[in-house]
């Protein structure tokens, strides 16, 4: 009897805390709807927009989840992005193979780059990974560059084979990269709750309790990278799909800062919303405000440090004289 | 290649790397001590520092005014040590709450500053030259120019006055006690906020300085000095981001390994050296090169 009635209040509690949780829930299946309906209104560029809005959304969240799983923050992840958008477009030139082969193939090797770069700073604090991400980002360009055989050079190379012949490319372009961005979501939130997800966690804010229990942190590190940056190149198939191209001119030192940009106006979170908030400030904002192009970094700039200093002031007024630091 | 051949390559090379190497150091000790005493990374350390060449350029050119070189410079410290103090009151108030935070909003403060730079001076590429009469004699292989010496001297007097004041004034030892343990030096009733204070002027002032000497062997354009950066925050990782021997040290040993790098293997691919420097000393000396060498002090 009491089994059951203990069983019976936890289900209750459980549905009462998800019944908070539906509101969410719902708004979230409203949003898929809204986003699965647009082709029916929106014109080709809109459309474009939104298909690399998407992509942009999910490199976004790579960012994103190696700051709320890792505590550290990158800005280099452009390099993960731009190896997986060369991934997909030099398998097409050099082995005429379309993304169902290129797109996995893009996320391992995007892991492997991943556990490569973060093997070296294992040990170190947050603040070593961030220094040698810029120096990640700074290189790009120039091993873009470098490597023409591959990559094209200053040119680049183009996109153009289909996922499924005989589709509009647009709406292709469109439905994969929503399809993509909405499993991942759905993923996340599953492995937030996982067994990994959960020592990942704890790795981070209990490192001592964590290593108890055998999680040792350089773990935790090396791994919840290696998951980021395989989801960062991920994006960048993506992002190399939805615009059929990629040259150099897209990965510049500063779309690796804009990545976190957008990862910080999205306040970090972990959810579809918050990364659709995220890859459209990132994508329509340079976009529609083209003439105002000196201005865009500006506005950045601005986002970055007013929300940061919302996030993390807390109550502001404990900032008032008489009360100095701490 | 025969060995006499081999002398006569590495020596001035070694030379060249050891001047622009001074630099580095210059640059990555203003990164060593915003981080030392705040735990900031500051990342909008090149930025500030391009700002500060700019505006050199743009009162000593006629661009905006044409004042003399030196008092231009004079109005650039006051600007870029404006510009330091403000960024510092933004980030203020999460300075102590989490590094990372701070971090990221130094970023902000950086792309503010870049695309200040463009607004205002354009994307254009233009020269500054430091104004020291054109002189240069030969010592065996080595070609020493009056720049090269003008970096000498001002990186010694740099250096040394900073020795000076870490070591001798009461400042100095409020920095040091600071980055040291913070906790004890607020029971103690040291205000830390004019102690990072300190520090993020006096990084603004050596990014500044270390732009104008680099400026002149190459070009002034709204991305290469941010780009510099990039050996000065090696050269920081290589000395060990919290030690101030170390960055200067570690700035040479930058500048001489990016020279024989461009001239051996490859020129183009230089920031994928540093890249595997950085990555290399992370792995092998987390802590940078002269851990042992150095224990305590500064």
């Amino acid at each position: 009897m009491a089994v059951s009635d203990l069983a019976q209040t936890s289900k209750a509690g459980v549905s009462a805390r998800s019944g908070h949780f539906d509101v969410a829930g719902l708004s979230m299946l409203a949003v898929v709807a809204v986003l699965l309906l647009a082709p029916l209104l929106a014109g080709g560029f809109l459309l474009y927009s939104l298909s690399l809005c998407f992509a942009n959304a999910l490199a976004v969240l790579s960012v994103s989840m190696l700051v709320r799983f890792g505590g550290e923050v990158s800005i280099g992840h452009s390099f993960f992005v731009a190896l997986g958008a060369y991934a997909v477009a030099i398998v097409e030139h050099r082995l005429g193979l379309s993304i169902v082969v290129s797109l996995p193939l893009a996320t391992l090797l995007g892991a492997g780059a991943g556990f490569v770069f973060a093997f070296p700073s294992r040990r170190l604090s947050g603040i070593y990974l961030a220094v040698a991400t810029m120096a990640l980002a700074l290189a790009l360009p120039e091993i873009l560059i470098g490597f023409e055989k591959f990559t094209g050079g200053f040119e680049g190379l183009y996109i153009a084979q289909d996922l499924i012949p005989g589709i509009p490319k647009a709406l292709q372009h469109y439905y994969v990269a929503l399809a993509v961005l909405v499993l991942v979501c759905l993923a996340l939130a599953h492995f937030r709750k996982s067994a990994q997800g959960l020592a990942l966690l704890m790795a981070q804010a209990q490192p001592r309790a964590a290593e108890a229990m055998g999680i040792t942190r350089s773990w935790a590190r090396v791994s919840i990278f290696t998951l980021s940056a395989a989801l960062a190149a991920l994006a960048g198939a993506l992002t190399g799909f939805a615009s059929s191209t990629v040259s150099p001119n897209s990965f510049t030192f500063f779309s690796g800062v804009f990545l976190l940009v957008g990862s910080v106006v999205g306040l970090n979170r972990l959810s579809l919303p918050a990364a659709l908030v995220g890859g459209a400030f990132i994508t329509l904002v340079p976009t529609y405000l083209a003439q105002a192009g000196d201005w865009v970094p500006i506005l950045y700039g601005v986002a970055l440090v007013v929300v940061t200093l919302v996030a993390n002031g807390g109550d502001l007024r404990r900032f008032l004289p008489r009360r100095v630091g701490r | 290649m025969s060995v006499a051949g081999f002398i006569r390559d590495i020596l001035p090379l070694l030379w060249s790397g050891l001047i622009s190497g001074c630099l580095y150091g210059v640059g990555a000790l203003g990164l060593v001590m915003v981080f030392k005493s705040s735990r900031v990374v500051n990342f909008s350390h090149g930025n500030l520092a391009c700002l500060g060449a700019f505006v050199v350029y743009g009162f000593s050119s006629g661009s905006l005014l044409s004042l003399s070189w030196g008092s231009a410079v004079a109005l650039a410290l006051g600007i870029a040590c404006t510009v330091a103090v403000i960024s510092y009151v933004l980030i203020s108030p999460i300075v102590f709450k989490s590094d990372l935070a701070s971090t990221i909003a130094t970023l902000g403060v950086g792309l503010i500053l870049q695309g200040a730079v463009q607004l205002i001076f354009g994307a254009d590429i233009v020269n500054l030259d430091l104004p020291v009469p054109r002189y240069s004699f030969s010592l065996g292989a080595i070609r020493i120019s009056s720049y090269d010496l003008a970096v000498l001297a001002v990186t010694l007097a740099i250096v040394g006055g900073l020795f000076v004041i870490i070591e001798r004034t009461r400042l100095g030892v409020a920095f040091r006690a600071v980055s040291t343990n913070p906790f004890a030096c607020e029971v103690c009733g040291l205000n830390l906020r004019s102690v990072h204070l300190f520090s993020w002027l006096a990084g603004a002032v050596l990014g500044l300085v270390a732009a104008l000497l680099i400026v002149p062997t190459t070009f002034l354009s709204s991305t290469t000095v941010p780009s510099f950066m990039l050996q000065a925050f090696t050269a920081a990782v290589v000395g060990g981001f919290s030690s101030l021997p170390g960055a200067a040290v570690g700035g040479i040993l930058v500048g001489v390994a990016m020279n024989l790098f461009s001239f051996y293997v490859a020129p183009e691919f230089m920031n994928s050296f540093l890249l595997g420097v950085i990555l290399l000393t992370l792995n092998f000396f987390p802590n940078g090169l002269l851990e042992r060498a150095i224990v305590g002090r500064v």
